[in-house]
């Protein structure tokens, strides 16, 4: 008698133990799935009925699984607002197709696609030679453009933020960066705003952790902003070595919070992190001496300086441009994928993803995320670039 | 408690001892007490403080649709966090699978022939593998499944787990086995019984308890891990069960969310931290509950 409580109590025991590993890997394999099947009659009438059926996995080439192919891409986390929405957009476009995107940052896109982990890659800055090296057949090309922003968080004397648009000079932020203006209320701060009460505070200068494409647009256009700072820092870097008091944030989203905890803190951040974030940012003065604040406008004006053609690589900078209404912080961001796909159809679907991402119905998304499309020469570069792709050495 | 005052009071100095002697003694011991009182008080406070504050900040943002609903991106009001509760389960299941059968196997060895090279090899290797720090886990699952095999998946992020698992629930095993009589295990041989049926029908029962606290233990270690699940389970806004498949889970799902910038987001991470430490908390009250009802049942008194 009591070996058999036992047993069963043991018994029980472990059934619980497993029951707890199991059950919540239990997935919902088929569950009813309401499908609206649309009829068109005598082309007059259209005739709407609800079926309730119950869709199950069969063999063959039925109706694909909703998100039964997934693509995973990792990188920047610049355009990561706007990926993340176009990703979740697209899921009503074609149920089929799952996108997936780590913001890892610049740096981490470019060493997950050389490690083919992911289907495509993010970076803002291009790769260099090297990278080329390592990545064989691996080709970037610009899908959407934006501006990176300086954003700041002073609290006056009385403790208030300040929520005024401050104006950078030209050679401000380099200086700033170099450590060259430390104080809030330095000269060239106070007279480039008139109205605003600057504290005489530190500055604490934020800048990113991690290998990154947006310090690469931001350092590109402090080399050409601010000779000294191309003297003593060099050109574009993804990851620069900074002044050891600065503070360092992972990602676009680590800057972001960390200006946001920090009193006298200034940061770079892609411009939708600083309006969700609600931080606010400054105008920035451009090579034709006028004070910019970060717009569409002001973006396409940078990318119309530098001209429609970006080379065999599909990769210019279009920092510091000459017209008066540049916004001079602005960048391509990119996307990277292998011109000879291994997995077709992924890479079918990838494409039909870039395609919508190109097309008005996917602009309309990075408008109102304050990103701006390529203009239509860039364009059509790209798609040209796209239709080359090839997968197990045959076109699509 | 306190013991002096059990001690007969006579008018005469007890073995020579004065009365300030017993003054002192007395106050040393209320002194002491209430130290050891506001230590136990001290380390109870953290959990408490974490648990409430989580809560507070969590619940306010929890409702159905954050158990049903998927992600939805910045500035898309709603969503949930479904994806990553069925992920954690998923990966930490496929953890359980692995770990568990070799941790058990594995402790009956190092219980059974403990002074064997083989046994003490074990013990060493467990207890190193249980201090090395769950990211170097992440990178080791990442360069020998994920690399490979071209995918972040959940199965990589299992593994990782799993090797965390192992040596705590291998441990706890080893050391609850060796709690077991020495005459049990030698009546059951004396009756008959084969190596192996000792094992699994004497002594497996017998520590049952310990070994399931153990498992349970080891499963919420593992769960709340976000580390290795950067560079295996990947994250993924869609609810993913399959194994090859990269998924959100909760710690990282929190990581993502707390870092962010977002309001909403930090909100989200609150909520899904509730999530997660009632996971937690409620698989460690289970494990404790059963130690107790078995106890009970077999007429033990713990």
């Amino acid at each position: 008698m009591f070996k058999q409580v036992f047993l069963f109590i043991a018994l029980l025991a472990f059934a619980v133990n497993v029951a707890a590993c199991a059950t919540p890997t239990a997935a919902p394999t088929s569950a009813p799935v309401k499908v609206v099947e649309t009829k068109v009659v005598e082309q007059t009438k259209v005739v709407e009925k609800v079926v309730e059926k119950v869709i199950t996995p069969t063999p063959g080439p039925a109706a694909p699984k909703p998100g039964s192919i997934v693509i995973n891409g990792a990188g920047a986390s610049f355009p990561y607002p706007l990926y993340s929405r176009w990703f979740f957009e697209f899921a009503y476009v074609n149920p089929a197709i799952r996108v997936n995107y780590n913001p890892i940052g610049s740096g981490g896109g470019i060493s997950q696609i050389t490690a083919k982990t992911v289907e495509f890659g993010g970076s803002d800055a291009p790769m260099t030679d090297a990278e080329y090296d390592k990545a064989k057949g691996v080709q970037m090309f610009p899908i959407v453009a934006g501006p990176v922003v300086p954003v700041y968080n002073i609290k006056d004397d009385a403790g208030k933020m300040i929520t005024a648009t401050l104006k950078f000079p030209a050679t401000a932020l380099g200086d700033i960066y170099l450590g060259k203006i430390a104080k809030w209320n330095d000269p060239v701060l106070v007279s480039a705003n008139p109205g605003v009460t600057l504290p005489a505070k530190d500055i604490k200068v934020i800048v990113r952790a991690d290998s990154s494409g947006t310090t690469y647009t931001f350092t590109d256009y402090l080399a050409a902003s601010n000779p000294e700072y191309k003297t003593k820092m060099g050109g574009a870097n993804k990851l620069p070595k900074w002044l050891p008091s600065t503070l360092a944030g992972n990602q676009n989203p680590g800057v972001t919070a960390l200006v946001q905890n920090t009193d006298g803190a200034i940061g770079y951040v892609e411009i939708s992190f600083a309006k969700e974030g609600k931080l606010p940012y400054g105008s920035v003065q451009n090579k034709a001496g006028e004070y910019i604040i970060a717009t569409r406008e002001g973006v396409q004006a940078a990318m119309a300086d530098f001209g429609n053609d970006l080379g065999d690589k599909l990769v210019a900078s279009i920092v510091n441009g000459p017209s008066k209404t540049t916004y001079p912080i602005s960048t391509y961001t990119y996307l990277m994928i292998y011109m000879d796909q291994t997995d077709c159809v992924k890479g079918k679907a990838m494409f039909e993803f870039f395609k919508w991402a190109m097309s008005p119905d996917g602009d309309k998304f990075a408008a109102s995320l304050d990103y701006v499309p390529l203009p239509d020469a860039v364009q059509k570069l790209v798609e040209a670039k796209l239709s080359k792709v090839t997968c197990q050495g045959k076109p699509f | 408690m306190n013991q002096t005052q059990n001690h007969p009071r006579t008018s005469a100095p007890l073995l020579g001892m004065s009365k300030a002697h017993f003054a002192r003694r007395k106050i040393t011991n209320i002194v002491m007490l209430s130290l050891t009182g506001a230590a136990t008080v001290l380390a109870i406070i953290p959990l408490l403080w974490i648990t409430l504050y989580v809560t507070i900040q969590g619940s306010r943002f929890l409702n159905i649709e954050f158990f049903t609903q998927l992600p939805t991106p910045v500035g898309v009001p709603g969503g949930g966090i479904v994806n990553a509760i069925v992920g954690t389960g998923l990966v930490v299941g496929v953890a359980c699978v692995i770990a568990i059968p070799v941790a058990i196997i594995g402790a009956f060895f190092a219980a059974d022939y403990p002074n064997t090279p083989l046994g003490l090899a074990i013990r060493f290797g467990t207890d190193v593998l249980s201090g090395i720090p769950s990211i170097v886990m992440g990178i080791f699952a990442y360069t020998i499944i994920v690399l490979p095999q071209r995918r972040f998946s959940a199965f990589a992020a299992g593994v990782a787990l799993a090797i965390i698992m192992l040596p705590l629930v291998l441990r706890t095993t080893e050391e609850m086995l060796k709690l077991v009589p020495r005459g049990l295990r030698e009546g059951s041989l004396a009756l008959g019984a084969s190596n192996w049926k000792t094992s699994v029908q004497v002594l497996l029962p017998a520590a049952l308890n310990g070994v399931v606290t153990g498992i349970m233990l080891a499963i919420a270690r593992a769960a709340g891990e976000a580390a290795p699940m950067l560079f295996t389970a990947f994250g993924s806004t869609g609810l993913v069960t399959d194994l090859n498949e990269s998924t959100a889970t909760l710690p990282h799902t929190i990581y993502i969310y707390a870092m962010s910038p977002f309001k909403d987001w930090q909100e989200k991470a609150w909520a899904a931290a509730l999530v997660l430490i009632a996971l937690v908390l409620g698989l460690n009250i289970l494990a404790r509950a059963l130690t107790w009802w078995r106890a009970r049942q077999m007429g033990l008194n713990y």
